[in-house]
């Protein structure tokens, strides 16, 4: 039996739709442990969503359509890229080539830019600082992003994710090659900075004063709240996947459409993207949080890191 | 455009480079006089690893001696004796510039960019290995050089001096990793000679002027 490619192409959808929640409570759950505490549940997040699905949706006063339009474009964003980006497969698949990996990168920033416009609409002190935060310190990942997909346009001549899956396996020389580590390293420090995680912001935080990303979503309530921690939920999903799928370990992914293979790639998938928490929870609990006005020099060091990437390749062939 | 990947042995090659420039460029940025020594110690040991892993690849014994003669003196004798000079001053714990960490980064970066088109541009061919290489030496020399330049106390001076001699030793390994012991050697005791010198240095300057920084230096007047 072998599933049709546009099937495929829906479970890699299924597959960040129905695990993120679970990545992010597997996240919660060693982040405890690591404490000392004995932390929630695993299943949690699905509880969570379940119990915010079910409370009524309160709008701020004069607040306009946008406010509550912008979780629905921001998950109908999130939905989008799982079809463009190698999640399952290394082959690709009938939609992956309708949007290359700038295309992906352009779907993230337009679900961002959603959720920032309605933070901006609710009129409320937090919400907008949130909004122009992290505007701000996106306009500055932005090229670190650019610089790192230069590189891989560079390491695979293409610009289409899936040909990157197969260039990283095809020799040990194309994972050791400087050009590759150093655009992974500044890949990882983007998803710090995107993912909220500490150098950059304490994920679990109530202090509004702190907050970059999570004060944006602070006014929307029920269902809308729902739409938005899944979205991010997804979006953590998401460049986990960019960053395993293309660089870390493209292994394990199904190179047909039988059913095994791509049970084999699903379980192998959740393991990898839980694999990559765990280190993001050992960076969590290992640093302090930057000062605001330090976060800049974060970013910084990742753009130098990109920047390295792409001269070792370009001027010096490496 | 693909660019083709280079060899194992290359790749692993370049890397290790590039990680002794990622150390200068955290020279940069480092703010305090001892994370700056650290800092040092720690480019020493990757660029010491470099001979080993040369060593291994061209199947070389004298190269694994100089491998532990310099992890010996450039990663533990010459930081402790930085390291006591600078507790014995007591002045100073942090550095001083004429730039901010990240104007002096951008600097530094330009100046890399402009090594490695330079190397690429020269066709400097080492057999066997990209330019990148090479690339990643001069940039380390040139980085150090903004390091000396943007700086304004002994200390940082001094370790960019010595952090220059890094990028030289990376570029010797490369180009001709047969050399003769001795010569090999010989840098290594250069690097002592020069230890020496900057430590008489940074006791004379703070004997006659309580301060490390060289901002004084400009009055002509003792």
């Amino acid at each position: 039996m072998q599933f049709a490619p546009f099937v495929v192409q829906a479970f890699q959808v299924g597959t960040v739709v129905i695990f993120a929640p679970g990545v992010s409570g597997f996240i919660a759950k060693v982040e405890a442990r690591l404490q000392g505490r004995r932390g929630p549940r695993v299943l949690q997040p699905y509880y969570d969503l379940a119990k915010l699905f079910g409370k009524e949706s309160l709008a701020p006063h004069g607040a306009s359509a946008g406010f509550l339009i912008a979780p629905i474009v921001a998950f109908a964003c999130y939905l989008t890229v799982p079809l463009l980006i190698p999640v399952l497969t290394t082959y690709g698949l009938p939609l992956g080539t309708m949007g290359d990996i700038l295309g992906g990168s352009l779907i993230l920033a337009l679900a961002a830019f959603a959720v920032a416009v309605a933070a901006a609409d609710t009129g409320a002190p937090y919400t907008q600082m949130g909004s122009s935060r992290t505007t701000t310190f996106s306009a500055l990942t932005e090229p670190v992003m650019l610089f790192v997909i230069f590189t891989v346009g560079f390491l695979t001549g293409t610009d289409l994710p899936y040909k990157m899956a197969s260039t990283v396996t095809s020799s040990a020389s194309q994972v050791l090659r400087p050009a590759h580590l150093l655009a992974t390293a500044a890949l990882f420090m983007v998803i710090l900075v995107e993912t909220s995680r500490i150098p950059v912001e304490g994920h679990s935080s109530t202090n509004e004063f702190g907050m970059i990303e999570h004060a944006r979503t602070l006014e929307h309530s029920g269902p809308y709240a729902a739409l938005l921690a899944w979205g991010s939920a997804m979006k953590q999903m998401i460049l986990y996947i960019l960053l395993i799928n293309l660089f870390v370990a493209p292994w394990g992914l199904a190179t047909s459409g039988r059913p095994l293979p791509i049970l084999i790639a699903v379980v192998t998938l959740v393991l990898k993207c839980c694999a990559v928490g765990c280190l993001v929870t050992v960076i969590d609990n290992s640093f302090s949080k930057l000062r605001l006005f330090k976060i800049t020099e974060f970013v910084a060091a990742a753009f130098l890191v990109s920047v390295l990437a792409v001269l070792t390749i370009y001027l010096g062939g490496g | 455009m693909q660019v083709v990947a280079p060899s194992a042995v290359n790749a692993v090659a370049s890397t290790i480079a590039i990680l002794v420039l990622l150390v200068e460029f955290g020279m940069l940025r480092a703010g305090l006089l001892r994370s700056q020594v650290r800092l040092y110690a720690v480019q020493s040991l990757i660029a010491s690893l470099l001979a080993a892993f040369l060593g291994v690849v061209h199947q070389e014994f004298e190269l694994f001696i100089l491998a532990g003669l310099s992890i010996a003196l450039k990663t533990v004798v010459v930081p402790l004796v930085v390291l006591r000079l600078v507790r014995q001053s007591g002045t100073a714990v942090t550095v001083s510039g004429s730039l901010k960490p990240a104007g002096a980064a951008l600097i530094a970066l330009c100046v890399a960019a402009f090594s490695f088109f330079a190397v690429g541009r020269s066709g400097l061919k080492v057999d066997g290995l990209s330019p990148t290489v090479l690339g990643s030496a001069v940039a380390i020399i040139a980085v150090a050089f903004v390091l000396m330049v943007v700086r304004s106390d002994v200390v940082s001076q001094a370790v960019g001096f010595f952090s220059l001699e890094n990028g030289v030793s990376v570029a010797s390994l490369v180009v001709a990793a047969g050399m003769p012991l001795i010569l090999e050697v010989a840098f290594l005791f250069d690097l002592l000679v020069a230890v020496v010198v900057f430590g008489v240095l940074m006791r004379v300057h703070h004997d006659q002027h309580d301060t490390l920084s060289t901002a004084r230096l400009t009055d002509l007047r003792g």
